[in-house]
């Protein structure tokens, strides 16, 4: 099957809901997006690629010749899972959004197909322009989204969002233009955008000054999607201001955008930058974690906490990910798909609650186990799933994220890192501070003598969840359960391409080894003994 | 999903190191499986809203089967061995891999665990099933589903057979614990309650955490066995771990030790105990008394060899110990709720049981923990029945004479049971586990390690006097009482207390029977050359932790000749205290009697005398308010932490966004005025603007080579 498959039909899905009545257009948009679920499913069924280092699903088409410009589409297993997760979410939210979105309705939908469309070429593009174009469309639904469906101050929070992430990702822009154009200055065959050839040419032939570069102007376009510290003030605003279904993709996938970018840009394209940017991004990260946690506690608006719930939570992501071992990197992976499953669920919840009270402000609303105790059992897993109890998903992914931080020294064996110990220990504070505000929020709006706006308008919705929102929650509980009874089942299938993704490392972080340090090789019993003159030499 | 299939069926099987050529008996899985099958199944009571006791009786059915299974696994025990269930977090790379396997690893220290986990929850089930029976149809479904969350988390943390697993019980347990202190989740009390010991114990599953990626950074594994041929290829010796410059084995015990003392309710992590009191009285009976809270001992006892890697690591052990058993018996003198001075208890009594850890005394430890699991459980359902009989009263001098009250006459004798034993009354299974302890702080060669045995002893005069400070207060003297304030529509005038009936009666009997018997264990015969202490000596001494064993032949002994015995006034150690505990216990009831019994006036006026006198005032003043250790902690971390939080928002808020932010984006917009007309808000002219942008930039791409060379000479003033 052609994964344009999968990028046309929400597209054609768009264009029907125009063409139809509005009455129709959830049902479509339903239809289509579960159409393109099946049809991934299917492709992932028949992918080849899992656990190896391959890319599957291949698909090349030229586009502008003279430019090097295709439409080329692929993906390795981490692209595979991603895509996955969007197609999943997706019709979790059309079904989500039933009661909530009641006017503009075709649009709405309209809106979100595009936005699958966009989302899905960015982890399937393996032509860099193709890949920038999907990043920056996603942007746009997304800013209709929140500029039409929004709370009362949507109009600046749109614009925020859509400005910021634009500005970030220009820098982006420039630093694949310039790789292309030194790559078409030494290459014999002109322009070339394709992903695969400008990471070769990247990592061997640029300098370590030219990778840094890169790696800031890459930076400057996924750190802001990430978002890490210091530049996430889009993101409260906009999940706060954003309805329940924009919430859920901006916190489930637009996210894993900024991580998928490092993971498929920065990480192959510039390794000699990363190793010696990697301390000061863990730490970072490492501040994210903290930091936000500790606003997550001093919030009132439940919306809000989770938003910056989501900074503090991708803090463990980053450092996965700049720890430069197979353990750390596939943390960070399945942190992507995890946090947007507990995180995605979350957002359903609250915009669950919003929808029967009205309001997200923890001192009007309170003790609803009583009143919704089928909402209040999903309120309390999915937290527990985000607090990282072991036996659920987040425990999977944050604890090989801190342990592959951990790990990440000089004289690790086979796969030595520039983090260490050090980082792992203070951002495991984390893990207490989650702890904290998470339960303090549950402790304020599940637990404690009930307390009701005075207003409580629940329109057509009954008292505790319906049979529909039940069924948008229970697919993501049982995934979960799932990942974090059987993780390895996906660990083994992106190991290969992990492992592609570092392959260049142990030699570099060897070569900018202190020199006085002694290479340890105690990790594992049976690791060879890095030697360290034959590195130098 | 073939592909995907595939990769399970090609997972690589680590080959696990038979310890055993037997085979495994793989239906001990099910001791594991029956509380998350009754889970299930309370889940289904639950979403049909069934009205009945039904969720008690699955429980207790399945618990029941759990015990069954782990006497038989008990009778037919030859020696450690690993049972894999399924295969749970497997990492591979080129190079290496983290495994973290769901088996279970089976060895004596594991059955002396578990037997008492199944036995005694079984038990406190059937009487749940009549305590909480106000509760049917609304909140009993939840409650035992709890209790089967609990069991469950307590198996695997107890039969995992490496870290992770124990972790995953570790935090299970703790959210168990959540779940059920926070019950009564309409009270702020409870619901403050379950989130404070659900946070205090992260910060020890922090330290956990963290020794796990240092125990696997150092050893390669975090499987016991793995664990333990490792240290055994390096003889023990501490200095040939070099991983990360040789400190991580010195760091990994202390990081044990926050989470055992943050599980176990040592200080400076006790807060959260006497707060669990909180929740239902059969969950502080079984969880905050009985089983859980002894898991931090099981941890330590787990990796003795870890501990004996660092010289200091055991002796802090023993005096956290020491001084958390004194510290928690002076807040317990003070207290007048009958169930708090249990918690308190309880945190003293662990206190002993760290003692015994930290002086090489395992087996006095796990004795203790064997004892006190039946002693202690029994004190608090007897501490339960008056709740449920008196409408939740639970104040000693409310409560008088139960013992000439019709039908509370079980309750006062099993309670004065409980009390005997944990006084430490000569020839109860109290005073044979805690001097078993006690002995050998004046054995074992250590740091102060005397001077803690005297303190210890102290403490246990302490204990004496609280314990039945107690039970004369409301089992003896004249027939009074006051209803609490739980009265279910009852008219306070009229209020007639319902004594307990037959299942919580039965309970009671059981357990105190339990309490009586658990002293004969000390006098069963030693099977293996040597030993000596009994039963409970010989399920420790096949286990890790068998360096802490009497007569054992301790591996590698970090404190000295083990031989050499100390003496106390001349005597043995051993005989000594069996004479100084009974002396120091006589003198604790002794005062206990006539405070409490013949001159309860005495009492009283003797705190108004202390409360009187300057010098003295602070004395009573600051037992009763338990030491201002919840106001000191809130005073220096959560209230700081809190306006640092204030801060952070504010800064985001304001600097972060609002300055920088905000600032630099304003710089484009004074620029942009010139471009007004593009600028006017509408949403089609940003997709205009978009269009032309990306014009620009397919521009800006095909004149690149232009434009760099431009830049390079001008910027860098080289030509290419």
């Amino acid at each position: 099957m052609s994964p344009w498959l999968l990028l046309l039909i929400p597209l054609f899905g768009a264009v029907a809901i125009f063409l139809t009545k509005a009455a129709l257009s959830k049902w479509i948009s339903l239809g289509v997006s579960l159409f393109v679920f099946v049809i991934s499913i299917l492709m992932a069924v028949q992918f080849e690629q899992w656990g190896s280092i391959g890319t599957g699903l291949r698909s090349e088409t030229s586009w502008i010749n003279s430019m090097g410009l295709t439409l080329d589409l692929g993906a390795d297993s981490v692209s595979m899972m991603l895509v996955l997760l969007t197609t999943l979410l997706v019709p979790l939210c059309v079904w989500g959004s039933f009661s909530a979105i009641t006017s503009r309705r075709k649009e709405y939908y309209a809106w979100l197909l595009i936005l699958e469309t966009a989302m899905l070429g960015v982890f399937l593009a393996q032509d860099l322009i193709l890949f920038y174009v999907s990043f920056e469309l996603t942007l746009v639904p997304m800013f209709f989204l929140i500029a039409i469906y929004g709370g009362k101050n949507r109009a600046h929070a749109s614009v925020k969002f859509f400005i910021y992430t634009f500005t970030g990702s220009l820098f982006t822009l420039a630093g694949f233009v310039y790789v292309a154009w030194q790559h078409s200055q030494t290459g014999a065959g002109g322009w070339s955008f394709a992903i695969h050839d400008l990471t070769i040419f990247a990592s061997t032939q640029l300098s370590s000054t030219e990778q840094g570069w890169i790696l800031l102007a890459l930076l400057a376009g996924f750190a802001v999607k990430i978002p890490v510290f210091p530049v996430h003030t889009w993101l409260p605003l906009a999940h706060t201001e954003a309805p329940t279904a924009g919430s859920v993709i901006l916190a489930g996938v637009l996210l894993k955008l900024g991580t998928f970018g490092v993971y498929r840009f920065v990480l192959p394209m510039v390794p000699e930058a990363v190793v010696a940017w990697a301390p000061l991004i863990a730490i970072l990260g490492i501040i994210g974690i903290l930091y936000a946690a500790l606003i997550c506690w001093v919030q009132d608006d439940v919306k809000k906490l989770i938003a910056y719930s989501s900074v503090s939570h991708l803090g463990f992501c980053v450092l996965g990910l700049v720890a430069l071992n197979p353990i750390g990197l596939e943390g960070a992976v399945l942190y992507m798909i995890n946090h947007g499953l507990s995180t995605g669920a979350l957002f359903f919840l609250i915009g669950m609650m919003y929808e029967r009270y009205h309001t997200r402000d923890m001192n009007m609303v309170g003790g609803l186990a009583k009143s919704m105790p089928v909402w209040s059992c999903f309120m309390v897993f999915f937290v527990l799933a985000s607090v990282g109890l072991p036996g659920l998903n987040g425990f999977v992914s944050e604890f090989m994220c801190l342990l592959g931080t951990f790990v990440s020294t000089a004289d690790a064996g086979q796969w030595p890192g520039v983090l260490g110990p050090k980082y792992a220990a203070v951002a495991a504070l984390g893990m207490v501070l989650a702890a904290m505000y998470l339960l303090i929020m549950v402790g304020k709006i599940v637990f404690g003598s009930l307390k009701e706006p005075d207003t409580t308008d629940r329109g057509s919705l009954p008292v505790d969840l319906s049979i529909r929102e039940i069924g948008i929650l229970a697919p993501l509980a049982a995934l979960c359960i799932w990942i974090g009874v059987q993780p390895t089942i996906l660990t083994d299938a992106m190991r290969g391409s992990v492992e592609k993704v570092l392959s260049p490392y142990p030699e570099l972080v060897e070569k900018y080894r202190p020199e006085n340090t002694t290479p340890i090789p105690v990790i594992t019993p049976d690791s060879p003994t890095p030697d360290k003159e034959d590195q130098h030499g | 999903m073939i592909s995907i299939m595939q990769s399970i069926v090609a997972t690589p099987v680590v080959p696990i190191d038979q310890l055993l050529d037997q085979v495994a008996p793989s239906w001990a899985q099910f001791i594991l499986w029956m509380p998350l099958i009754s889970l299930a199944l309370c889940g289904l009571c639950g979403a049909f809203k069934v009205k009945s006791k039904a969720p008690a009786v699955i429980t207790i059915v399945s618990l029941a089967t759990s015990f069954v299974l782990t006497l038989m696994l008990y009778i037919g025990y030859e020696g450690a061995q690993i049972i894999p269930i399924f295969d749970w977090i497997q990492i591979h790379w080129s190079g290496g891999s983290f495994i973290a396997n769901f088996a279970l690893y089976i060895d004596s220290l594991t059955l002396l665990w578990m037997l008492f986990v199944t036995g005694l929850g079984t038990l406190i089930a059937i009487y749940a099933s009549e305590y909480m029976e106000h509760d049917v149809g609304k909140g009993y479904t939840r409650f035992f589903a709890g209790v089967s969350v609990f069991l469950f988390a307590m198996s695997c943390l107890v039969m995992g057979d490496n870290l992770l697993m124990l972790y995953l019980g570790w935090e299970g347990v703790g959210f168990a614990s959540y779940w059920l202190i926070g019950y009564f989740y309409q009270r702020p009390a409870a619901v403050a309650a379950a989130k404070k010991a659900f946070i205090v114990n992260r910060i020890g599953d922090l330290g956990l955490a963290l020794a796990i990626y240092l125990i696997w950074a150092t050893f390669g594994t975090i499987q016991y066995d793995g664990i333990a041929t490792a240290l055994a290829a390096h003889h023990g010796d501490a200095e040939t771990f070099t991983t990360f410059g040789g400190w991580t084995v010195h760091a990994i015990p202390y990081l044990l030790m926050l989470a055992a003392f943050g599980k176990s309710a040592q200080l400076p992590l006790y807060v959260w105990l006497p707060d669990a009191m909180e929740g239902p009285t059969p969950v502080s009976a079984l969880i905050h008394a009985a089983t859980m809270v002894t898991a931090g001992v099981y941890l330590i006892a787990r990796t003795y060899p870890l501990f004996q890697l660092d010289e200091y690591a055991l002796p802090t052990v023993a005096w956290v110990g020491g001084i958390t058993a004194l510290f928690a018996a002076t807040i317990g003198m003070a207290q007048y709720d009958i169930k708090r001075i249990m918690a308190y208890s309880t945190v003293s009594q662990l206190g002993y049981m760290f003692l015994g850890l930290g002086v090489l005394s395992s087996y006095g430890a796990a004795y203790h923990v064997f004892t006190h699991a039946f002693f202690k459980a029994v004190l608090f359902l007897t501490c339960g029945a008056i709740m449920h009989g008196f409408a939740g009263q639970l104040d000693l001098r409310k409560l008088s004479g139960l013992r000439k009250m019709r039908g509370w006459k079980i309750v006062s004798y099993t309670m004065l049971i409980g009390c005997l034993c944990l006084a430490g009354f000569p020839f109860t299974s109290g005073y044979f586990s805690k001097d078993a302890i006690l002995a050998e702080a004046f054995v074992t060669q250590g740091p102060g390690f005397k001077m803690l045995g005297w303190l210890a002893i102290f403490t246990a005069g302490l204990t004496a006097y609280y314990t039945f400070r107690v039970w004369f207060r409301v089992c003896c003297g004249p027939v009074h009482y006051e209803p609490g304030d739980e009265l279910h529509g009852d008219d306070p005038a009229t209020f007639h207390p319902h004594a307990p009936r037959i299942a919580i009666n039965f309970v009671l009997i059981a357990i105190a029977s339990g309490a009586i018997i658990a002293a004969l264990p000390y006098f069963m015969e030693n099977k293996t050359d040597g030993l000596t202490g009994g039963w409970v000596a010989e399920m420790v001494n096949d286990s890790p932790a068998k360096a802490g064993v009497p007569g054992a032949v301790a591996t590698h002994d970090a404190h000295g000749d083990h031989g050499a015995h100390g003496s106390i006034l001349g005597m043995d150690p051993h005989k000594a205290m069996y004479y100084i505990s009974a002396v120091v216990g006589m003198i604790g009831l002794g005062l206990a009697f006539f405070f409490h019994l013949a001159r309860r006036k005495a009492a009283d006026s003797l705190r108004s005398k202390l409360l009187a006198s300057n010098a003295t005032r602070w004395l009573p003043t600051a037992m009763e308010n338990k030491w201002y250790v919840d106001e000191f902690y809130i005073a220096t971390i959560r209230t700081p932490l809190w306006i640092l939080g204030k801060l952070f928002a504010l800064i985001d808020r304001g600097i972060i966004d609002g300055l920088l932010v905000n600032g630099i984006a304003g710089i484009p917009r004074a620029i942009a005025k010139w471009f007004s007309p593009l600028h006017n808000g509408a949403v089609q002219s940003y997709a205009v603007s978009m269009i032309g942008g990306a014009a620009l930039i397919v521009l800006l791409m095909m004149f690149m080579p232009e434009i760099m060379s431009f830049l390079q000479s001008t910027l860098i003033g080289a030509t290419p």
